[in-house]
């Protein structure tokens, strides 16, 4: 299972503003109260606010109103089906066959006689950017435009045009650009031009006079921006996925109609087809009542489960025995299954209300074989006097080779490491178990450390190339450390995890000392080393003591 | 009654038979005890008043060098003067110091106290000199002789005039000088009334033997008696690392739960990690900022079975599911990128596709990754726990009384159970937990039952409990913890000093 991710969206919830769009007063104790129970993580508790974390499948809950549609059917104050209706605007979008390889798809809508307040153009601010992370993948599927639609003059178009030979003042800036200079100069189009370049011409939306509104998915036009008391707006969604894009203007509009303004349509003229656009009628979907049940563990009647479903927003109705037809509202994009359904009556029923209960599957618990020999092999360590150490199993070259003084060897490597630390798989757990003891130099001697746990190695037979091995590995750090006292100890640890022969021959290891190390070795097989380490090793480290060590792979030993 | 111990006897013996009085070392020699238990006795002895401790300075001399080739060839200035007597009384200085055989440095030395002495004249230019007598041995030239013969005397037994001399020798630096304490010990009345009274020795021994023990010669013997409150060495146990201690007590109450354990790779596909779950493929969380991908080895290779192509089909149109899926085209070398698992639910539906007899019920708690910085409430590997439940009818509010019953075994009993929202269960929640030591509700973990987009490729045909979190803001919890690096950090001085039960 899975645990939060670092990107998730979020909202601050002023109690004042809250209070308005969900028509009555709610106190700071009520919201903290109740957000929960809709999927609200709250990061932050201010005086008068609240800042909260949603899940990106509710990408509906990045304003106000998709939040108190939200709160006032959990409350039961207003439940059931929002309602959107959309008339025709008269006005056209013509989209033509140019854009098509750069940016094919567009959809765009009108709002009337909005009355934005400071807010709500913040709040505007705030949707774009959350739909083009959650829905438009950083505008990749689909970016968003806002317009003033009370300065330019429809029909309008969509279009690709050669880089230099259109120039617009972009959002926030003085002088004309043409699409060029905005690519190379302006910082979004500096972040956003990989999502264009490689078209030999670049998209723009223009009007009737050939005024730019804006240059999709880059950035619009300061003669469009949208200000405090613009009343009337074009909305424009574009993008490279459908669904994406219909979702986002989808979202958009529903927001803007809870904010007071009209939604009307434009007519979305393709080079081979037309449509109107948006899109506010409901989808369909069937939920069996005894799933819905059977999956929560309720025994709820039709009734109830229609009641919880408009408790979520959803528009219910039965339509044969143990069939409910439920209305999904257009801003919702999180709806792929009947099971999503079924949370849908969860959430409207209330999970502070759901009993746990036991289930009665007897079952045997066992442990893992390869688990049971570590624990084993612990206790043996342990019973020898050394203290377990717990190492990252990522490490990097400078300690896995050129401080044990070994040569690099193939391994496994991350495309993408955070820090110089941690770049590679450990292949051994005995540099770590010399860094640790550096790192308790100041400590008492002798000091006695092991760590059994995973290496991972290179292995052609598995799917993943690698291969994950239990190992064991030793260190005695003392002023009289010496190879009788380790072999002695790394004998005594096999002999007791192992049933049969093993035998101590004479090698050689550049981390060791020459003449005073030895392969441990099961029927010609190496599985393990055991010496002393070389001073030289000692030194990289800063270690004053003589060190002895020995390292085994577990999975050898037992088969 | 004193309790007296077999040395506190020894040493009383012992001064009886040096008649009542007599040094520590005499005392050693003649009771045959240890130097340090004569000290020991003394001191316990003087404190019942069985004797009287007295010690005093003594001035030890000997000769130097120089000193001892005085002694053997007499002074300088004694030397000079049986020359002159050689020449007949009268002559030449230059020829009485030839005659001595007197280095030249020595010359004016043995000149001086020649006339210091008042042993002979000296006069005229020609520097004769004149002596009528040859003078007598003097004080200094006897403490000399008697350092000689006795190589060591004792200042305090000297006379007041010889006192003087060796003064005088001190100056000349012809000795050594050192003060040295002696302690004598004498009985008191009490002390000889005791002895009178008879002392039996019981012999008296640290170190219980072996030979005691067989001998049977334990029971004559005391053992001496320990001052049981003196701090002794410390010792350091080999011991579990506290954060594996953790790990085993969260197996163990699976083990208790009848849950079998499973173990997966830690290198994975992303078809095993992600798609198989039904995690879309431009899902944020498939990113590189979220998800340690590998550069060697970049590709795995996918199973060999029909899996993989229901599993695209579930992606792009949610195949027979009834589900709309995510509706793209599923890219088979995206599936195959090698990454670090970022959940072991990775293993569990591998588990889950090759298992399918049920009751099931298996768990995990194993190392995963995470593309984080290294901070105080972050690491870039940590274990995460993970339990499944799979059985005909079992309910999303089984999944909550199953990890109620589970979290209760930390003592954490107070659960609340959120909305959540996880790609491949629905319905999910997490599971947040108030925790008595901290006073608030915490996240601690994440669960859900298996989607049927994840459940229908892999065959499987009952519902998927499934519940997971986070280790070590457990053990943190357990261990008071505020920085979750301290686990990893190894010291030896947290290890050996953070006791095993808490």
């Amino acid at each position: 299972m899975d645990q939060e991710y670092a990107s998730m969206p979020v909202i601050t919830l002023h109690e004042e503003r809250f209070s308005k769009f969900v028509g009555r007063k709610v106190t700071l104790t009520e919201m903290t109260k109740w957000i929960p129970w809709l999927g609200f993580d709250i990061e932050e508790e201010g005086e008068d606010y609240l800042k909260v974390e949603f899940n990106p499948n509710r990408i509906d809950f990045c304003s106000y109103v998709g939040v108190t549609r939200a709160f006032k059917g959990l409350r039961g104050w207003e439940t059931g089906l929002p309602d959107y209706k959309a008339k025709d605007s008269n006005i056209t979008l013509k989209i033509t066959e140019a854009v098509a390889e750069v940016r094919p798809i567009m959809l765009a809508a009108v709002v009337r006689n909005m009355e934005l307040d400071e807010g709500d153009v913040a709040d505007l601010m705030e949707m774009q950017e959350d739909l083009h992370w959650g829905i438009g993948r950083d505008r990749k599927k689909a970016s968003i435009g806002v317009h003033n639609l009370d300065v330019v003059r429809p029909p309008f178009t969509f279009t690709a045009v050669s880089p230099n030979s259109v120039k617009f003042v972009p959002l926030d800036k003085n002088e004309e650009m043409s699409l060029q200079e905005i690519l190379q100069k302006h910082e979004k189009g500096v972040a956003y031009k990989h999502l264009i370049d490689q078209s030999p011409n670049y998209p723009v939306l223009i009007d009737r006079n050939e005024h730019v509104l804006s240059m999709p998915p880059i950035i619009n036009g300061e003669l469009t921006k949208i200000k405090e008391k613009t009343t009337n707006l074009f909305l424009d969604v574009t993008g490279t996925d459908y669904e994406a894009v219909e979702k986002s203007l989808n979202v958009l509009c529903t927001s803007l109609a809870d904010m007071g303004g009209e939604i009307e349509k434009v007519r979305v003229e393709y080079p081979d087809q037309s449509r109107f656009s948006p899109d506010l009628s409901p989808e369909k979907m069937d939920l069996k009542t005894t799933f819905a049940n059977s999956s929560l563990g309720l025994h709820l009647s039709t009734v109830e489960i229609i009641e919880c479903l408009e408790r979520s927003r959803l528009g219910a109705r039965r339509t044969k025995k143990g069939v409910i037809e439920v209305a999904i509202p257009a801003y919702r994009i999180d709806i792929l299954h009947e099971i999503d359904l079924v949370e849908e009556v969860a959430i409207g029923y209330g999970y502070y209300k759901l009993k746990p209960t036991f289930p009665s599957s007897v079952t045997i618990g066992e442990q893992h074989p390869t688990l049971k020999i570590a624990n084993l092999t612990r206790q043996i360590a342990i019973g020898l006097g050394f203290t377990e150490m717990m190492n990252f199993t990522l490490t990097n070259e400078s300690i896995q080779y050129e401080k044990m003084r070994r040569k690099e060897e193939k391994d496994i490597k991350l495309a993408n490491p955070v820090s110089a630390e941690y770049t590679i798989m450990r292949q051994d757990l005995l540099p770590g178990l010399i860094k640790n003891l550096a790192a308790n130099r100041h400590e008492s001697f002798p000091q006695k450390l092991f760590e059994v746990s995973d290496v991972v190695k290179l292995n052609d037979k598995n799917e993943t190339l690698c291969e994950r091995r239990l190992h064991i590995a030793a260190v005695s750090s003392h002023p009289k450390a010496n190879f009788t006292e380790i072999k002695s100890i790394a004998e005594a640890l096999i002999a007791n995890i192992m049933v049969g022969e093993w035998k101590i021959k004479e090698t050689e290891h550049p981390s060791f000392l020459k003449g005073r190390v030895a392969s441990i070795r099961t029927k010609n097989r190496e599985i393990g080393i055991v010496g002393e380490i070389h001073p030289e090793v000692l030194n990289n480290f800063g270690l004053e003591n003589p060190t002895v060590a020995f390292e085994i792979n577990l999975e050898t030993l037992i088969g | 009654m004193v309790e007296l111990r077999e040395q506190d006897h020894k040493t009383l013996q012992a001064l009886s038979q040096l008649d009542g009085k007599g040094t520590i070392e005499k005392i050693v020699k003649a009771s045959s005890l240890a130097h340090a238990a004569v000290m020991r006795a003394a001191l316990k002895l003087s404190n019942e008043k069985l004797v009287q401790l007295q010690e005093r300075t003594r001035t030890i001399v000997t000769l130097n060098e120089e000193g001892r080739t005085y002694a053997e060839k007499g002074l300088p200035e004694r030397r000079l003067i049986r020359s002159l007597f050689n020449l007949g009384g009268t002559a030449k200085i230059k020829e009485v110091a030839n005659n001595a055989k007197l280095k030249k440095s020595l010359e004016p030395i043995a000149l001086g106290w020649l006339r210091r002495k008042n042993w002979a004249i000296l006069s005229g230019k020609e520097k004769i000199l004149r002596a009528s007598e040859e003078p007598k041995e003097g004080t200094d030239e006897k403490v000399i002789g008697l350092l000689a013969k006795k190589n060591t005397i004792v200042t305090q037994e000297l006379d007041n005039e010889m006192r003087k001399a060796l003064k005088v020798l001190r100056r000349r630096k012809l000795v050594n000088i050192k003060d040295e304490n002696i302690r004598t010990m004498e009985l008191t009345v009490a002390g000889r009334k005791l002895i009178k009274r008879g002392i039996k020795i019981v012999e008296e021994v640290s170190q219980l033997t072996p030979e005691l023990i067989i001998t049977g010669k334990w029971r004559d013997t005391k053992l001496r008696k320990f001052n049981v409150s003196a701090e002794g060495p410390q010792t350091y146990p080999g011991k579990i690392h506290p954060l594996q201690q953790i790990i085993e007590r969260t197996r163990e109450i699976f083990l208790q739960m009848g849950f079998t354990e499973i173990r997966g790779p830690l290198v994975e596909t992303a078809f095993w990690n992600f798609d198989a779950l039904f995690q879309p493929q431009d899902h944020p969380a498939r990113e590189m900022q979220d998800t340690f991908y590998l550069s060697n080895p970049k590709a795995g290779r996918l199973p060999k079975n029909t899996i993989v192509d229901v599993v695209a089909r579930a992606h792009e149109d949610g195949w027979t599911t009834g589900s709309k899926g995510w509706g793209y085209k599923w890219s088979h070398s995206e599936a195959k990128r090698l990454l670090l698992r970022t959940h072991t639910t990775a293993e569990t539906i591998k588990y889950l596709s090759k298992h399918k007899k049920v009751p099931i019920k298996v768990f995990s708690v194993d190392k995963v990754y995470r593309n984080e910085q290294l901070t105080y409430k972050n690491t870039a590997e940590f274990y995460q726990i993970e339990g499944i439940v799979v059985d005909k009818g079992v309910t999303f509010r089984d999944l909550m009384g199953t990890l109620k019953a589970f979290y209760s075994r930390f003592g954490l009993e107070k659960v609340q159970f959120w909305p959540c929202y996880f790609p491949y269960t629905e319905p999910s929640a997490q599971a947040m937990v108030y925790v008595p030591k901290l006073k608030h509700w915490m996240e601690l973990c994440g669960m859900g039952i298996f989607r049927p987009e994840v459940l229908a490729p892999m065959g499987i045909k009952y519902p998927v409990l499934a519940w997971g979190g986070g280790l070590e803001r457990i053990a943190m919890l357990e261990l008071g913890l505020k920085d979750i690096r301290q686990l990893y950090d190894n010291r030896l001085g947290w290890i050996r000093s953070t006791p095993l039960c808490q």
